[in-house]
């Protein structure tokens, strides 16, 4: 403080030198003046800083979850003319980096433009000597070819987009700059400069293996489908073709290297499938990459399926229509993975179609053609459709020239383009590689490419908090499965089981939690002495401080092997220590009174803990006994549903209802003269009857909960098969426990602080009018302080639902939607700590583990904002009282 | 209706005292002693889970480091375990192995309701009979003999090793050991430790120093390249300085590896064969021996050192085997780090907060509004702030860093990832809201007549504040800050995502320019028990070092929780006389 006063005195330079008596300025000083702006500034905005910190925190967990939400966006929308026209278009392929587009045309010839300019360059073409494919089909990456003949022949070979990496001083000496673009081609090859120098030289290379015979001499082959499989060592190639009369053969070609020799030996092996009824127009053939299933769809929109999995004794599996009203099917796809279908028909409708196992399924293998999906219809019927490499992603075309990509798994429609013209009609579309730019050939020569951006197809709101149908799965649900090693994975990014999780979590732990929390907080606030409270509630608060890592180590590594050894004492400690407790409590009664008061304190706190403990270690003890009697012996068995039977464990849970039930009947009945008699001026006598309802009580509740029980059982109910069922190590009660120590002491001191902020004069009012210190605490101390004691529980439940090394070490981590005690559970929290330092940046399992975070944030903004609501009402009322 | 009897009745109930013995007007229910006593059990139940806890993490982290006898058991089979017994417990065995005992056995289990005792043994010796412990069931046991010669053996690699040492060989010369106290043994193992630890300086700090110079002479050059492009004047007057600086550097480390490969090659010649009990021979660099000790044949004050010098490797080295040997200093070292930066970061925004908050702002419906989020922060999830942290500070702040200042590091991300600093950040963040609410609360704390005399004698506000408000507040704001510390310093799972790793290979703070690599990532004790515990090969194995870890975490938090207390109480003491 004289600091203060210094610079006053310093600031003042208008006092007058040597004048006898000092005058104090009363300019204050500019450097006060300054500090105390700065200072005021500083603190300002460091203040406002931290608030809008606190916001900003909200803004960008949410700014980097809303593109999941924002379907695709069109970059760019190009046309060009093809400068020739020779043939009809079979199939259209994109390279890797969206820049050039390769054409195969009905008579063989190749044709490669460059998206961006429409430039034409050279390349190989297909040479068939003057034939004309009456079949062609290609693999869904598009590197793989067959064409089918007319005379029965048919040509593999492979299209290949080569990428290579050139340096400036490589180029050839002829490259021409293409348009406006960066990109320089030589006439054949694409030169895109990248950085660091140097050039990706893109061109197209053709593959044309010799014709083989397959159908009889001069019988066209109709549809074909090729597939490449097996392994590095064994390749297999499988080639399935429908040829005019109706006939389908597969043939499989095997490659072993022999390990000796190096030798390579290839066998062929053919198979004829049953034939399709006469008259059938064949639309196309698809098959698996391990040949083990066959389809030809029919024009008309019948499809056999032919079950090759015995590869000489193929069986038609199943014959469905899936176009039974006038509508004939158009195209017929695998989406990647083979697991799903694609059907496109001439009325605008697309279904995705699963191959699923049924029971009850007419077919011969168990499986059945399922439709899964009826996405948007188009306006005009679907002419094609193409599908992407690496997700559930595809793009329809219809007759009026509408494009529109789609995906799969959220059955939305990503993005809608049309043709510069308003309407055109398409031979052929393709779809890039990496799911960023559409092409469609018109039947014109136009050419038109779309430039898309489509980050998270596969997230809408309904595939995150609805039920989806997955691929595979028999119905559709609710599914966690992020990742997966391959691209045919279809990711399943369901928030809701991680949801329950948290929600199972959290409510498992406030049953352990609350009833500890909340008794101990009133016992401490109005039963003990303030010398014991000063040291029980620092201790209780001890626990509070304790890292929820070490709190889940313990609890994994420690007490879930305990707890699943004694699982059966466990279970029963629940009961049988009350049952002590309160035993003992009548037993006290039973002292005389001089006793009771002299030892009320302390020392009956002390008999308190020494009778938890006693039986503790009984139910220790009588653990393999009682589980005997309960369990039949083996806990995990019985909880498993395989051995004894639920009756006496459900009796065991009914007793405290049917005590309730016994205790209200008894004192309807009898509760008068009960009273009456307890009014006696012998203590002893009144502690004597009160004991001996009790224990009266208790026995005849357990004979009604037995005979409860029964008669449930005779009713087929079994408490086994919902909250309780199969044991496994990490489960839901481990969590609760460890969750106890991590919620409790929140509970205890909040509860506790609110109990005690109840003024004093009201405890003193109560106690003066001759109410007991537990009618007091009960009916005065409790209800004023409830909302204080309902934020506790607000607060602590916060803490639980965010709570997250606990349940990432004991919890399992098994995203199911089971309410089983036994089982684990995997929370919002724990998932996020376990997948995301794995997630790809702005990854669309980065983005949903972000959602997770803002769930998470916005549940325990919500619960603890409620929670200080109510408290801050509570104070009022408090100081009000 | 009661309440209005007729008076005659009335009457007669009083005048009729002693014909019947008085009646209380409440019976002894009222006093709800059962209700009581549940509570009163509800509260034991929360003292003992505390307490039970405490000691368990007590008994087992000091109890790590005691050596303990190893038991040589012979079981029915024939089978010889030697090991440290480290816990028994009672199991059920499978009715299989139940219907192979004899029928006394049979009986033993069957009064024990299916039961039988077993015995965990710590075996070591893992490349020999891959695994580290071994279940011996009582029923199995036919002798347990506890032999003086058996020692073990704590190597740098493979775990412990129990069995016998069977001779030295020093430059050749194989001597055979008789006794386990050899005297040359000991002269040559710490000789052998000598020069190890002399290759560890060699091949960890001075080569490391040296590599990491050639890299920024590389790093220097590519800035410049990358500012001036590879044609202009100062790229090649660099190019020429930095190689002429990487040569020398280069036969700096020529000369550093040539220095330690003699020292590994004098190493070489020193070995020691060691013998398990089933006569199996390895033989091993004696400076592969961290330390070796006769287990059944120590005094007290042998064991005392043994115990203390475990200890002291657990406190000062890094640890090895995958964390669950050795010691764990960079997790010490890591911990204290971050938690001092989280302070750095936390104090003032914290303070300065709360002096706005209380004394700057207009209290109204705003300010009461961010006093509810401020205090709903401390209830949002620690992992929430992690994912926030990795998101904003380590990629688009540290994306943005690289791409400002660090730019020759590209691709590499030098602030663009985890590390020690966005950790400090997050969980300063994550604190903030325990000081702010500590602050506020010690500033309301202070009379509002000591402001108004302050500003009554002329002082502007924020003299006021600075003479008489913050000194009052400081026990609050004390003790707010700890507070934040010891949450901080137990909070891992924010950690995981902005930069704590299982193992790092430096240290945040280390010589070499500019000393203090805010950018690294580092070890955390929390996270070294979620690893161990949790990651490692054998969580058995790891077990007693995560207790030891949880033990020296749980200490630090105490203390700090203490101190708390400790410098409230004492600030609180030296300004109660200067209360109005």
């Amino acid at each position: 403080m004289s600091d203060a006063v210094t610079q006053i005195e310093n600031g003042g330079g208008n006092t007058p030198k040597g004048a006898p008596v000092r005058r104090r300025s009363m300019k204050t000083s500019r450097s006060v003046i300054l500090a105390d702006k700065a200072a005021d500034w500083l603190i300002r905005i460091g203040g406002i800083g931290v608030i809008i910190a606190v916001i900003g925190i909200m803004v960008f967990l949410a700014q980097v979850v809303v593109p999941l939400f924002t379907g695709g966006t069109l970059e760019q929308h190009i046309t060009f003319t093809k400068d020739t026209r020779d043939a009809r278009a079979l199939t259209d392929l994109i390279d890797d980096y969206r820049t050039i587009t390769v054409t195969i045309e009905a008579d063989g010839q190749v044709k490669v433009y460059h998206i961006a300019t429409g430039t034409a360059l050279r390349s190989p073409d297909f040479e068939f000597d003057g034939a004309v494919p009456t079949a062609f089909n290609r693999s869904i990456s598009g590197g793989d070819v067959a064409f089918g003949f007319a005379d029965g022949t048919l040509r593999l070979g492979q299209l290949k987009i080569s990428v290579s990496i050139v340096d400036a001083s490589a180029l050839p000496a002829d490259v021409q700059t293409l348009g406006e673009t960066a990109d320089k081609t030589d006439g054949n090859a694409v030169f895109t400069p990248i950085p660091g120098g140097q050039f990706r030289r893109l061109a197209v290379e053709t593959v044309l293996r010799d014709p083989q015979q397959i159908a009889p001499q001069g019988t066209a082959i109709m549809a074909i489908d090729y597939r490449l499989g097996g392994t590095v060592e064994r390749p297999t190639s499988s080639v399935i073709t429908v040829d005019a009369t109706g006939i389908a053969r597969l043939s499989r070609t095997e490659t072993r290297t022999n390990m000796m020799t190096g030798k390579e030996r290839t066998t062929v092996r053919s198979t004829e499938l049953a034939a399709l009824p006469q008259g059938t127009v064949v639309l196309d053939v698809l098959m698996t990459s391990k040949a083990d299933q066959v389809y030809v769809a029919a024009v008309d929109g019948t499809v056999y399926r032919y079950d090759t999995r015995n590869f000489n004794a193929p069986q038609l599996a199943e014959t469905i229509d899936l176009s039974p009203d006038q509508a004939t099917l158009s195209v017929l796809r695998f989406l990647i993975g083979e697991q799903s279908l694609v059907a496109g028909r001439s009325d605008g409708t697309v279904d995705i179609y699963f191959r699923l196992p049924r029971d009850g399924a007419v077919t011969t293998d168990g499986f059945e053609l399922v439709r899964a999906k009826r996405l948007e219809p188009h306006r005009a019927g679907v002419v094609a459709i193409d599908v992407s490499q690496r997700g559930k992603m595809f793009a329809t075309a219809d007759a009026d020239g509408a494009v529109w990509l789609r995906h799969g798994t959220s059955e939305q429609v990503l993005l809608r383009m049309a043709s510069a013209s308003g309407s055109a009609h398409y031979e052929a579309i393709a779809l890039a590689p990496r799911e960023n730019a559409v092409i469609a050939m018109g039947t014109d020569g136009v050419v038109e490419a779309w430039n898309v951006s489509v980050p998270h197809p596969e997230t809408t709101l309904k595939t995150i908090f609805g039920k989806v149908w997955y691929e595979g799965y028999p119905e559709p649900g609710y599914t966690w499965q992020s990742s997966s090693g391959t691209d045919a994975f279809e990711p399943k990014l369901s928030l809701i089981p991680l949801i329950f999780g948290t929600i199972k979590a959290t409510v498992y732990s406030m049953l352990f939690a609350v009833p500890i929390a909340l008794s101990a907080a009133i016992f401490t606030s109005e039963f003990v002495h303030p010398r014991v409270r000063s040291v029980v509630k620092p201790t209780m608060e001890m626990m509070a401080s304790l890292p929820s890592v070490v709190l889940g180590f313990i609890a994994a590594l420690i007490l879930a092997p305990l707890v699943e050894t004694w699982i059966a004492a466990v279970m029963l400690a629940f009961f049988i220590i009350p049952t002590g407790i309160l035993f003992a409590a009548y037993a006290w009664q039973l002292l005389p009174n001089v006793v009771q008061l002299k030892y009320g304190g302390a020392p009956r706190f002390t008999l308190m803990i020494a009778v938890l403990l006693v039986f503790a270690i009984l139910t220790y003890l009588a653990g393999p006994k009682l589980e005997a009697v309960f369990f039949a012996g083996d806990f995990k068995a019985w909880a498993n549903g395989t051995a004894g039977s639920g009756v006496p464990f459900t009796a065991l849970l009914l007793m405290p209802l049917a005590f309730g039930a016994i205790w209200l009947i008894t004192e309807r009945i009898a509760g008068t003269s009960l009273a009456t008699a307890m009014r006696t001026d012998h203590r002893f006598r009144a502690a004597a009857i009160d004991m001996g309802r009790w224990v009266v009580s208790l026995i005849a509740s357990g004979v009604l909960a037995l005979l409860i029980a029964s008669l449930l059982s005779l009713a087929h109910f079994d408490i086994r098969g919902g909250v309780i069922d199969t044991y496994v190590q990490r489960n839901t009660m481990i969590v609760g426990f460890a969750m106890g120590f991590a919620v409790i002491p929140i509970i205890y001191t909040i509860a506790e602080d609110a109990l005690n902020a109840v003024p004093e004069h009201l405890r003193a009012a109560s106690l003066g009018c001759g109410a007991t210190a537990w009618q007091t605490a009960i009916n005065v101390i409790l209800p004023t302080a409830m909302s204080g004691v309902f934020a506790a529980i607000m607060v602590g439940m916060g803490r639980a639902v965010g709570e997250t090394m606990i349940v990432v070490m004991a919890a399992g981590n098994t995203p199911i939607l089971d309410w089983n005690v036994f089982e684990g559970l995997r929370a919002l929290s724990a998932n996020i700590a376990v997948e995301l330092p794995e997630a790809v940046k702005d990854g669309t399992l980065y983005r949903m583990l972000f959602l997770a975070a803002l769930t998470l944030f916005v549940i325990t903004f919500a619960v603890n904002t409620l929670a200080e609501l109510v408290r801050q009402r509570f104070r009022k009322r408090a100081a009000s009282l | 209706m009661s309440a209005f009897m007729n008076p005659e009745q009335a009457v007669a109930d009083r005048s009729a005292p002693t014909a019947q013995p008085r009646q209380r007007a409440s019976d002894i229910r009222a006093r709800g002693e059962p209700f009581t006593w549940a509570l009163g059990g509800a509260l034991g139940v929360g003292c003992l889970m505390i307490i039970g806890f405490l000691l368990m993490v007590f008994w087992n982290g000091v109890g790590t480091f005691v050596p303990k006898p190893i038991a040589v058991v012979t079981t029915t089979g024939g089978e010889i375990t030697a090991g440290e017994a480290t816990r028994t417990e009672l199991y059920r065995p499978t009715p299989e192995v139940v219907a192979a005992l004899s029928e006394a056995a049979r009986q033993t289990i069957a009064d024990r309701d299916g039961f039988a005792e077993r015995t965990l043994y710590r075996i070591g010796n893992f490349d020999f009979y891959s695994e580290d412990f071994r279940w011996v069931s009582a029923f199995d046991v036919i002798d347990v003999k506890y032999p003086k010669d058996i020692v073990l053996v704590e190597r740098t690699e493979w775990g412990p090793f129990i069995g016998h040492i069977e001779s030295i060989a020093v430059d050749g010369e194989v001597i055979a050991l008789d006794s386990v106290h050899d005297p040359r043994f000991a002269e040559a193992h710490a000789q052998a430790r000598a020069r190890w630890s002399q290759i560890q300086d060699i091949e960890r700090h001075q080569i490391g120093a040296v590599n990491y110079r050639i890299n920024q002479q590389r790093l220097t050059l590519r800035r410049i390249e990358l500012k001036d492009g590879r044609d202009s004047q100062a790229y090649s007057e660099t190019k020429r300085a930095a190689d002429a600086e990487t040569a020398e550097l280069q036969s700096e480390y020529e000369r550093l590896t040539e220095q330690a490969q003699a020292l590994r090659q004098r190493n070489a010649g020193m070995t020691v064969t060691l013998e398990e009990l089933g006569g199996r021979e390895k033989t091993i660099g004696i400076d592969e021996i961290v330390r070796t000790y006769p287990a059944n044949d120590l005094s007290s004050s042998e064991k005392i050192s043994i115990y203390l010098s475990r200890w002291w490797e657990f406190l000062s080295d890094e640890p090895r085997e995958a964390n669950t040997e050795g010691g764990v200093m960079p997790a010490i070292f890591g911990t204290f780090a971050m938690t001092l930066l989280m302070v750095i970061a936390v104090a003032p925004f914290g303070v300065v907060t709360a002096l706005y908050l209380r004394e700057y702002a207009t209290q109204g419906r705003l300010v009461a509004f961010v006093r509810i989020s401020v205090n709903n922060l401390a209830g949002v999830p620690s992992i929430v702030y992690g994912v926030f942290g990795l998101g904003f500070f380590a990629y688009v702040l540290g994306g943005s860093i690289d791409q400002l200042f660090y730019p020759e590091r590209l691709p590499n991300p030098t602030f663009g990832t985890g590390g020690l600093l966005w950790s400090a950040l997050t969980l300063a963040l994550l604190t903030v809201p325990v000081v702010i609410v500590a602050t506020e609360e010690a500033l309301s704390a202070v009379p509002r007549s000591m402001r108004e005399g302050s500003l009554a004698c002329g002082a502007s506000k924020w003299q006021t504040i600075k003479y008489i408000v913050l000194p009052r507040a400081l026990p609050g704001i004390m003790t707010g800050i700890i507070l934040a510390m010891a949450r901080g310093a137990g909070e891992v799972a924010p950690l995981m995502l902005v930069g704590v790793v299982k193992l790092a290979p430096e240290l945040p703070v280390d010589g070499l320019f500019p000393y203090i690599h805010l950018e690294r990532s580092f070890m955390h004790l929390g996270f070294h028990i979620y690893d161990v515990g949790f990651q490692s090969r054998n969580s058995e194995a790891g077990k007693p070092m995560v207790f030891v870890t949880t033990l020296l975490l749980i200490g630090l938090i105490f203390v700090m929780n203490i101190s708390a207390i400790v410098v409230r109480n004492r600030l609180k003491k030296k300004f109660v006389g200067s209360q109005f």
